[in-house]
């Protein structure tokens, strides 16, 4: 390998490995005072920045508590059960972490150092975007490979729901994004992102509304997040898949979890967010990155929000709204793409017809799911109780 | 790299898998291994297009997307007729299953 | 140099899992193995320039066929793996003996005879190629795919379903 090959694969690479992290940081000390707001307490707010203990005034929001947190995950003691599988129970934190870490590569986030950089970045791949899904895809071994070398049975049952959960929930997120890359003609993440230059965002069309909102509650089932974190639900099975993991080993099943809602509401950004378009890029090019992350984070909001909001799933909702309500409403919405594309859009009219007929059909057969999914139950005769 | 390095590859690859499928009785190993196979196939398919007077037309490329969806045909309904046989014999060893032989 | 190194370390890679894949006695372990060798596979169709079908390899054969596995090997044999039973093999020798000749006698022949260019020639991959030739030419067998494809979802669940039990008195409870 050339030197310059191996420099500019270094530049394109270890600023991913550094940011990322970073911002996970920042992110568990929002979701923890975002959470505290929610339910009406404070949350952290102790532990200063440069790890003043009770900083009192130096305390800045309690900015110092990931930091806290991480070194006591690090001293904390590495407990492997007797009968696991040891290989494995090694093996599965870091195999969690590795795919999210590595399709973090196919985001088209333009950072001012990349600039000059042989084409060596992964999202310039042709196939960039189904590269994404395949290497998504491997998270689902990694917590199998938890549950099942814990030999714990609350691990296994997590393990087993979570491949349910995310095989399941796969199938409407990849469809949801065929129709952008159907619009786009490309896999190119850079291309597609680029094809949403200005303010011609594909959330800002019928079919890519629906499909932004399609791929974001699929999204949320595939980082096993809130309201459908069944795989770790603590009130079912303990704590799922990690339930014997402790110390650092968790703490790399933490960080896997958050990269991979990083990475996955990169993708959001990119298909139908605009990527790193936004105002002020055409002057100051590094707001294009700066934009991107901001958009992952509005993301990243909705998902603490919601939260926060809602209650978990019951497993029969989960895999019934999976199957028989998003994958026919995923599959409708390539129809309706299809529809809006060939109808010319010249005037204000045709356009406001092409929405209010799009999202009519789609919101009709949102209702017809519904109707036909309605479980037929019956008020029920309690026998020992009034 | 030649066209030579991938073919010997490839058979090796497809003996391997014909190891298993001689050697082991569990009917999933033997279905895997006869994957293992079905993989070195797609190997020689792709070396063969990318080494071939005109790639342009990829063959080889279609013809293993092809192969591939139809070897995952093949495992899922491998699989359920192997869930199929355990819950009839309540195992999956392939030489227990010998009911159609004479005593 | 690049590519020799990677194709020496990709087959070494292959090579190895399958191998333990189709000897290792946990099954679970195996299925892991059998994974480790579709990646070094992706990795050697990387190589070959033919990233679409090494994306599909990777969605298809690590994403579906392994998870289909687990759950087949959950479902059949023991959950902690099969330490107790003894379900090994009969002779492990004469199959690698039967394997060798094989790959002696039947395969290696052809590959010598067969003219092997030295350099491949320069291609620009694409995938917009790809989909456009299965929409021109190739329709009607993208087609007779999606039907096999649902064929053999059909028949997996009906295989797999077995025999369905009479329906059970609804008993409130």
């Amino acid at each position: 390998m050339s030197p310059d090959l191996v420099r500019d694969i270094l530049i394109a690479t270890v600023p991913l490995m550094v940011i990322f992290p970073t911002l996970f940081a920042f992110t568990t000390w929002l979701e923890r005072k975002a959470l505290a707001r929610i339910q009406n307490r404070i949350g952290p707010n102790k532990v200063g920045v440069p790890l003043t203990r009770y900083g009192g005034r130096f305390s800045l929001f309690g900015l110092g508590q990931p930091l806290a947190d991480g070194i006591k995950m690090l001293f904390k003691e590495n407990i492997v059960p007797r009968d696991a599988d040891r290989l494995f129970h090694l093996l599965a934190p870091i195999l969690a972490l590795i795919p999210a870490m590595l399709v973090l590569c196919f985001l088209p986030i333009e950072f001012p150092w990349t600039e000059s950089l042989l084409p060596v970045q992964a999202f310039l791949l042709d196939g960039a975007v189904i590269f994404f899904f395949a290497i998504t895809g491997l998270n689902t071994l990694a917590i199998f490979m938890a549950g099942w070398a814990s030999r714990n049975k609350y691990s296994l049952l997590g393990g087993m729901r979570a491949i349910a959960q995310m095989v399941s929930y796969e199938i409407p997120l990849v469809l949801s994004a065929v129709v952008v890359v159907m619009m786009v003609g490309s896999l190119n993440a850079a291309e597609i992102a680029n094809a949403q230059a200005g303010w011609n965002w594909f959330v800002f069309t019928p079919w890519g509304l629906a499909a932004f909102v399609i791929f974001f509650i699929a999204s949320l089932a595939e980082t096993n997040r809130s309201p459908f974190d069944l795989p770790e639900a603590e009130s079912e099975i303990i704590a799922g898949y990690f339930t014997e993991y402790s110390g650092f080993k968790f703490a790399l099943f933490f960080l896997g979890e958050y990269i991979a809602m990083f990475a996955i509401s990169g993708l959001a950004v990119t298909l139908f967010l605009g990527g790193g378009a936004g105002p002020g890029i055409a002057t100051l090019p590094w707001l294009s990155a700066m934009w991107f992350i901001a958009k992952i984070f509005a993301l990243i909001a909705v998902m603490i929000w919601l939260r926060g909001t809602l209650p978990r799933l019951r497993v029969d909702q989960l895999m019934g709204f999976a199957w028989k309500f998003l994958l026919p409403l995923s599959i409708l919405n390539i129809l309706v793409a299809g529809f809006a594309h060939f109808i010319p859009q010249e005037n204000i009219v045709s356009k406001v017809a092409v929405w209010v007929v799009s999202l009519g059909i789609l919101y009709m057969a949102a209702k017809g799911l519904n109707q036909l999914n309605r479980p037929n139950v019956r008020p029920r005769d309690y026998k020992y109780a009034e | 790299m030649t066209l030579h390095h991938y073919l010997i590859l490839a058979a090796v690859l497809f003996c391997v898998g014909l190891i298993g499928v001689f050697t082991r009785r569990n009917a999933i190993v033997v279905l895997f291994s006869v994957e293992i196979m079905l993989n070195a196939a797609n190997l020689n398919f792709i070396a063969f297009w990318r080494y071939s007077e005109n790639p342009a037309l990829l063959h080889g490329p279609l013809f293993t997307l092809f192969a591939i969806a139809v070897a995952a045909a093949e495992v899922a309904v491998g699989l359920a007729l192997v869930i199929a046989v355990y819950r009839h014999f309540k195992t999956v060893d392939l030489e227990s299953m010998d009911t159609l032989r004479e005593e | 140099m690049n590519e020799e190194i990677a194709f020496w370390m990709l087959s070494a890679i292959a090579v190895l899992g399958a191998l333990v894949a189709v000897r290792k006695r946990n099954l679970i372990h195996g299925v892991f193995a059998l994974m480790v060798f579709f990646a070094g596979l992706a990795g050697l169709f990387l190589l070959l320039l033919a990233e679409f079908i090494a994306a599909a390899q990777i969605l298809v054969y690590i994403g579906a066929v392994g998870i289909l596995l687990l759950f087949a090997i959950m479902l059949t044999e023991r959950v902690a793996g099969d330490d107790g039973r003894r379900m090994t093999s009969r002779g492990w020798f004469w199959g690698l003996v039967a394997a060798v000749a094989v790959f002696v006698v039947l395969l290696l022949p052809p590959i010598q005879q067969f003219p092997s260019p030295e350099h491949a020639r320069a291609i620009e991959p694409s995938v917009k190629e790809l989909g456009e030739k299965l929409m021109h030419p190739y329709v009607v067998t993208l087609e007779v795919l999606a039907l096999l494809l649902t064929a053999a979802l059909i028949g997996a669940v009906t295989a797999a379903q077995g025999v369905r039990m009479p329906k059970e008195e609804d008993s409130p409870e």
